[in-house]
């Protein structure tokens, strides 16, 4: 079974064989290369081709078949004559004719076209990668590979390079695929050349001697080549495999990320798109998904070619594939940007509010996030915060820091608020950190601070904070309980809570505090340290000893429960620490 | 190297007249003209003539219809023109001119 080609010569249609017609082709062009392009050879070719068809015509009809072969072609081409034979004919001396003429007997000069980097199989020591690298850069496969050899020697490096090039350079197999390799233009001539090399080549190769070491490197290198095959098959079915998970994950990934954009919440949202607004996280997600998809689609595609041989795709498909890719790539850098100039002015806005004095400020966080005691530990409170059936998840920013400052003991105490946000403009920095909501919450002595800020009239995300600065007169008791300890700046809760003893700690709901001058400071003192303990073992080991020794010849040291008397015989000395009592 | 260049143009400037002088003799298909030249060994493929019918054609000494076939495509007929039979009543002269110069130079040759 051969496939067949339509071809129309002069209004006369034929059915030719597939390599008939190539070869057919390559003739053709020859001529024409041959003649040139004029006028008067525009007519020769006419003249050539209508003869052709004539002799097709001729075969079909005495041969009684439909079809012409190989062999039609090949017996028609000799009559007809090749390029070369028109060459003798024409001879030197009609080189004002055709500009195209060359000497009778010439070597036809070798056209070369554009080089392929391929493994050249007849000249191969291991896998033909060195003569391959040899032809596409015109040198002599010894120097290759003697730079090989030195690669190999500095370090190894060359044993990697070699592995890959294998794997990466296709072995010429064809004909047509060494002359690529070699740059020789595919014609006619150079086809004939080849095959006349090769044959020369295997004569040689028959009759050559001391091929020993050659050949045993040769069949090393099949072997090798076919353990290359395998390795490579596995790790194209393990890329095959990752790129698919790949694009799974990422579909997955753009779905839910999606479903958190038209009201489907979930727990999977890309923090960076809280920068932008639906519109534009819809469009950005979209671009992103494509971005990285896309390639892990050409190389799941890739693969599946390779390791199924499927068909090519669809080049209109890949070339909408890439351009796509493209505008994604430039999108994404877009919004990029566009964000990054969102972030560049900021803004602050102060505002100070008085507070009552108390004898002791109390100061605790209040988690807003808590509805209902009822609903707290269900999916739906985690996930889906709502305030007047608005959805606050989204707007819930914690970026809460608490500052503690001295004033002078008789001032009136306040709290100043620092919202600041940012923006493209400083207006619209200023505008962002208006529509920050937050604001202590004052329980009779107690004030409490919300866990988290919510953002006013759906807001973006534009590094919003809030800096909350406790201003309070000298000399103040403060009460901070644990729940605020996170936004406490400054003071360090926890070591003033490892003031307090050991067991009371787990109980210790707060640490108190008096205002100094420089700040809060710490009430309860330090817990007693080991080392102080040892001193005191050590005083009563003392003590101990010194009962015993209270009798002695010249003095005495009587220490009772309540005194201690040092009596000094000699000069009748006597102390006595105790009140003197009657006798 | 140039026994060959020498070769092919004395044969180049025979072919020309010989298929000159083939045509003279009446109305005539290009491969018939091959056929001819085979036979008198003046030519080995087909596709050396076209270019040279094209050049004679060119230069006014040939003419050709187009012409039906019981088989395949419609023909070229090649026919001389008087400008045609003029250069070959010249070529006639110069060609017996040139017999006779050879056979001078011959005559001395021992073999």
């Amino acid at each position: 079974m051969n496939k067949t080609i339509i071809i129309n010569i002069n209004s006369i249609v034929f059915h030719i064989e597939e390599d008939a017609y190539d070869t057919l082709r390559s003739y053709m062009i020859d001529i024409k290369k041959h003649f040139g392009n004029t006028a008067e050879s525009k007519e020769i070719l006419e003249d050539i081709e209508n003869r052709i068809a004539e002799m097709f015509n001729e075969r079909i009809q005495t041969g009684r078949k439909e079809v012409i072969n190989l062999e039609d072609v090949q017996q028609v081409i000799q009559q007809m004559g090749r390029v070369s034979d028109f060459e003798e004919s024409e001879g030197a001396a009609g080189g004002e004719d055709f500009h195209h003429e060359r000497q009778a007997g010439q070597v036809p000069h070798i056209e070369y076209v554009g080089k392929k980097l391929m493994r050249d199989p007849d000249d191969k020591m291991v896998g033909g990668v060195c003569s391959g690298l040899a032809h596409y850069f015109g040198m002599e496969p010894i120097w290759t590979r003697v730079l090989l050899v030195v690669f190999v020697l500095l370090g190894g490096s060359g044993v990697l390079v070699y592995i890959i090039l294998w794997i990466v350079m296709p072995a010429a197999e064809t004909r047509a695929d060494k002359m690529a390799m070699r740059g020789e233009a595919p014609n006619l001539q150079n086809f004939k050349r080849s095959f006349d090399e090769e044959a020369k080549n295997l004569s040689e190769t028959f009759s050559g001697t001391g091929e020993h070491i050659s050949r045993s490197a040769r069949t090393a290198g099949n072997v090798l080549s076919g353990c290359l095959g395998l390795i490579g098959k596995m790790i194209a079915w393990i890329m095959l495999i990752f790129a698919g998970l790949n694009l799974l994950g990422l579909f997955i990934f753009y779905v839910f990320n999606m479903m958190n954009f038209f009201g489907l919440e979930n727990p999977m949202f890309f923090p960076p798109l809280k920068g932008l607004s639906t519109n534009d996280g819809i469009i950005a997600l979209t671009f992103g998904f494509l971005a990285i998809a896309i390639p892990f689609f050409a190389l799941f595609f890739w693969l599946t070619r390779i390791l199924f041989k499927t068909d090519k795709l669809n080049s209109y498909l890949s070339l909408t594939m890439f351009a796509a890719w493209i505008v994604s790539i430039v999108g994404i850098i877009y919004y990029c940007i566009a964000t990054a100039q969102d972030f560049r002015e900021k803004s602050t806005i102060n505002v100070q509010k008085d507070i009552q004095p108390q004898a002791i400020y109390n100061f605790a966080e209040k988690d807003i996030r808590v509805l209902d005691a009822s609903e707290q530990d269900s999916l739906q409170s985690k996930f889906n915060v709502q305030l007047d059936g608005q959805d606050l998840r989204n707007y819930l920013h914690r970026d809460i820091s608490i500052y503690f400052e001295s004033i002078d003991s008789l001032s009136q105490p306040y709290i100043q608020y620092s919202y600041s946000a940012k923006g493209r403009t400083y207006q619209l920095a200023s505008e962002r950190a208006h529509n920050i909501a937050y604001e202590a919450i004052q329980e009779s002595s107690t004030f409490l601070f919300p866990s988290h800020f919510l953002l006013m009239k759906n807001a973006l995300d534009r590094d919003q904070q809030v800096r909350v600065t406790v201003y309070l007169p000298r000399g103040a008791r403060v009460r901070l309980q644990r729940s605020i300890e996170p936004k406490v700046r400054d003071i360090s809760y926890w070591e003033c809570l490892n003031n307090y003893p050991e067991e009371a700690r787990q109980q210790q709901k707060y640490t108190e505090w008096t205002m100094s001058g420089a700040g809060l400071v710490c009430i309860q003192k330090p817990q007693p340290t080991p080392k102080e303990e040892e001193e005191e073992a050590v005083e009563s080991k003392m003590k101990a000893l010194l009962n015993e020794i209270k009798d002695r010849k010249d003095s005495v040291i009587r220490i009772g429960d309540s005194d201690v008397t040092i009596e000094v015989k000699d000069n009748s000395v006597r102390i006595n620490t105790k009140k003197q009592e009657k006798n | 190297m140039i026994a060959e260049n020498t070769q092919t143009q004395m044969r180049k400037g025979i072919l020309e007249y010989c298929i000159l002088s083939i045509i003279s003799r009446g109305e005539i298909y290009a491969s018939d003209i091959i056929a001819e030249l085979k036979k008198a060994q003046l030519l080995v493929v087909e596709g050396t003539l076209y270019p040279l019918l094209t050049r004679l054609k060119n230069n006014g000494l040939l003419s050709y219809t187009w012409k039906e076939s019981s088989s395949g495509p419609p023909r070229k007929y090649y026919q001389i023109t008087a400008e045609g039979q003029a250069v070959l009543s010249r070529l006639d002269i110069t060609w017996k001119e040139l017999v006779f110069a050879v056979e001078i130079s011959m005559q001395g040759r021992k073999d």
